[in-house]
């Protein structure tokens, strides 16, 4: 099983990104409403994969990226922006702020399966 | 399993967030309004807003509704704009944000009643972007107030920050540092921000890793509360020691830094955001100032052909002709005009409340860097000043209440020694002045000006406080040997009598005592460049003197008239006049000004030198006037007594007169 942490202000987008994630099997999701949560669900928790979005009060995407990125830890940690946001200028700099991923709202569900595929190889379960 | 997921299952979710986030929009813009209305800004609710917006634009984005992503979309950019531009959405702005909400709202209601949602009406998408374009030569960011945090802050929070120390608050940096244990009392970072936010305004918090356990992690919270700080920690679950209040750098941070200015006193001023949002409410509009100069102007000069007019009047009169229904005319144009003046000086007035706020924030600085302990109070109640005014005096005010914090007021120690409270009072009350004038006051309790260091350094002796006035205002004069980081080299005083006397036409008075406290007065006029005159006649030349600065005038005895003959190189002699029982000193003007004397002085004008009356003969009154001062700029010319030029309708300038200023040649103070 690995764990995913989903992180977003909007209570529908986690559950519309967990949605299209579910197809993936052998995940388990946990949510984080701002960034702050995600920060100190990272540090209290191992994850294999974060779905981080950008806009959040206090403390926003690309400060959480600055953090994981500054823990040995968490160095390898996969992160895929999922941001409305979608210029080519945000995209710069939260790759060089040291996120993996980059995926405009509004995406559709195989988007983001391949996203996340791509970032965290995970073994499909039997069906 | 199948890869396919349909987000339309997620389309009564959607309604619902959507609902709750148009309702949070909506008391935001309102929130806003409202304080806009107060003169305040609220630059948490625009970021909040800014946030709703964006999500509503992402969720429709998601589930396809595309006329919210557009309306979203553009009132989101308007938003982020006012946000980036210090936090204050102006009038207009708001105005078509609820709009634009309002639209979002409908097209809510219609995906949830499975219709699908109208098209975005261009001209709701036009006006969003005229709003835009509107603010986009907002105010610029606030400067930055505490160095340790300023790069973390946004434009709004800053704003924030600066206003909230401004209005006396506190600001504190909170760490909280998480751990399992923590966590398994239910004591996460969320309880802790709902915890802070419920003691005050949350402004920031800042992850920062920290070497070792618990969990290699802590939280900086940036946090605006007047609770204590035993309390904060406890909201915090954290310890004292990791609630630190903030300490601001000693100097209020402004356009430029102090140090490299030859100007301190106008360097050091935060500055007053000439265009900053003038933040009204929904009935009123925001003008610029050079608009209502210009209206100012175009009065003017009505004025001025209005004197013309009567001149001919004069003229028609004392050649026979029949002028009544003509002046009956002239007299109500009279009353318009002088009507119409007084609205358009309405239209600039601004609360001296208002134009008081950079000081607390100054006070608490400089206070900080010279380790003293100061309380400020303002007192202006609803007194109003011209903005021209008030854009001039702040900065004589700023002077003085910058000397009284850092030479008056005595450290903690040093009161208590002298059996006074640790913590020193610097006052400034402003009070209106029989409707043509407001007396601004800076007031202290602290060690009084020392009479004897100013005698030493000026050279000669110190009477009254009026002598130690006029040694204090001498250019470069300074009391200190080593100037202060925050005062300077003394170039402050005479810019203050400056600004009191020569440019607003006003008083500077002092008044001292050891030990006990300074009290500084300024006494100037409401408003510059009209004003009301008497306008007189003296040695076959016209001259005016303000209203304001004249007690009365009275009919000059027949023994008064004529001047005894004096010899070369006399004083100008000095006969005393009764005034209701009084005896006051009589000049003649003709003779203070050495021009030729006419057929003989027929009236006096009182007025006062240094608060004591005295008399000034003229030949005889021209009449009540309301006139245009303009200043005389060029230093070559400036002279003192003599304020500024002004057209009668003659064409040729007529001096404006400061009697109180008019130098007698140092032959003899009329007292």
């Amino acid at each position: 099983m690995k764990r995913l942490l989903i992180v977003d202000d909007s209570k529908l987008m986690r559950d519309m990104v967990a949605a299209c994630l579910r197809p993936l099997g052998a995940v388990t999701f946990e949510f984080a409403g701002t960034g702050l949560e995600a920060i100190e669900r990272l540090a209290l928790a191992g994850f294999d994969l974060v779905v981080l979005d950008l806009n959040m009060p206090d403390v926003g995407g690309i400060e959480v990226v600055e953090f994981v990125r500054s823990q040995d830890r968490m160095r390898a940690l996969p992160i895929l922006i999922v941001t409305t946001r979608g210029d080519d200028e945000s995209k710069a700099r939260v790759l060089a702020a040291g996120a993996s991923g980059f995926l405009p709202k509004p995406f559709a569900p195989a988007q983001i399966i391949a996203e996340v595929r791509r970032l965290l190889p995970v073994e499909r379960a039997a069906t | 399993m199948s890869d396919r997921v349909d987000l339309q299952e997620f389309v009564g979710a959607f309604v619902a967030e959507a609902d709750e986030l148009v309702g949070s929009a909506n008391s935001l813009l309102l929130e806003i309004e409202t304080a806009n209305a107060a003169g305040a800004s609220r630059p948490r609710a625009v970021r909040d807003l800014f946030r709703a917006l964006h999500t509503l634009k992402g969720l429709a984005g998601m589930i396809g509704v595309e006329p919210i992503v557009e309306i979203a979309h553009v009132l989101e950019s308007l938003v982020r704009t006012a946000d980036r531009a210090g936090g204050s959405l102006r009038r207009a702005a708001v105005d078509v944000c609820l709009q634009g909400v309002a639209a979002i709202g409908e097209r809510v209601r219609a995906v949830a009643e499975h219709r699908g949602p109208a098209a975005v009406p261009p001209a709701l998408l036009e006006a969003i972007a005229a709003a835009l374009a509107g603010d986009e030569r907002g105010p610029s960011p606030p400067a930055p107030i505490v160095a340790a945090w300023d790069a973390k802050l946004g434009a709004g929070e800053r704003q924030q920050l600066g206003a909230a120390l401004q209005d006396g608050g506190h600001a504190w940096t909170v760490t909280f540092a998480p751990g399992e244990e923590l966590a398994a009392r239910g004591i996460t970072i969320a309880t802790v921000r709902a915890a802070l936010g419920a003691l005050g305004d949350i402004l920031k918090v800042l992850p920062r890793a920290t070497p070792g356990p618990p969990a290699g992690l802590a939280f900086d919270i940036l946090l605006v509360s007047d609770a204590a700080a035993a309390v904060i920690a406890d909201a915090a679950a954290t310890s004292l020691e990791r609630v630190v209040e903030l300490r601001l750098p000693g100097v209020v941070a402004g356009p430029a830094p102090a140090a490299a200015s030859a100007e301190p006193l106008l360097a050091d001023i935060p500055e007053l955001e000439d265009d900053a949002p003038v933040t009204l409410g929904r009935s009123l509009v925001r003008v610029e100032l050079a608009r209502l100069d210009d209206l100012q102007e175009q009065l003017s000069l009505l004025i001025v052909s209005r004197f013309r007019l009567d001149r001919e009047l004069a003229a028609h009169a004392a050649a026979g002709h029949d002028v009544r229904k003509l002046r009956e005319i002239a007299a109500l144009q009279g009353r318009q005009l002088r009507d119409l003046r007084r609205a358009i000086l309405r239209a600039r007035m601004v609360r001296v409340a208002e134009v008081l706020e950079p000081l607390p924030l100054l006070v608490r600085s400089l206070a900080r860097a010279a380790q003293k302990e100061v309380r400020l109070e303002l007192d202006a109640r609803d007194a109003e000043l011209d903005k021209a005014v008030a854009d001039r005096l702040l900065p004589a005010l700023v002077h003085l209440v910058r000397n009284a914090v850092d030479h008056a007021i005595e450290l903690p120690e040093e009161r208590v020694a002298r059996g006074k409270s640790r913590t020193g009072t610097v006052r400034v009350r402003c009070a209106a002045l029989g409707g043509t004038h407001v007396e601004l006051a800076v007031e202290d309790d602290g060690r009084g000006i020392d009479r004897a260091a100013i005698a030493r350094r000026a050279g000669h002796a110190i009477g009254d406080d009026r002598d130690l006035l006029a040694a204090l205002v001498q250019p470069g004069f300074s009391t200190r040997d080593i100037a202060t980081r925050t005062s300077g080299r003394g170039l402050g005083m005479d810019i203050v009598k400056r600004i009191a006397t020569e440019i607003l036409g006003g008083e500077l008075a002092l008044v001292t005592a050891p030990g006990v406290g300074t009290v500084f007065t300024l006494r100037v006029p409401l408003t510059i460049s009209v004003i009301e005159v008497f306008a007189f006649e003296c040695g076959a030349q016209a001259f005016v003197v303000p209203v304001a600065a004249v007690d009365e005038i009275i009919e000059l005895p027949a023994d008064l008239a004529t001047e005894p003959p004096r010899r070369r190189g006399e004083r100008v002699p000095v006969r005393m006049l009764d005034c209701r029982g009084h005896a006051v000193p009589l000049l003649s003007l003709g003779t203070v000004l050495a021009i030729d004397p006419g057929d003989g002085a027929r009236k006096a004008i009182v007025t006062r030198r240094a608060g004591e009356p005295v008399a000034f003969a003229v030949d005889r009154m021209l009449g009540r006037h309301e006139v245009v001062v303009r200043p005389i700029d060029d230093p070559l010319v400036r002279v003192p007594g003599i304020s500024g030029a002004t057209d009668l309708g003659t064409g040729r300038p007529t001096l404006v007169l400061d009697l109180g200023a008019l130098d007698l040649s140092g032959r003899e103070r009329p007292n």
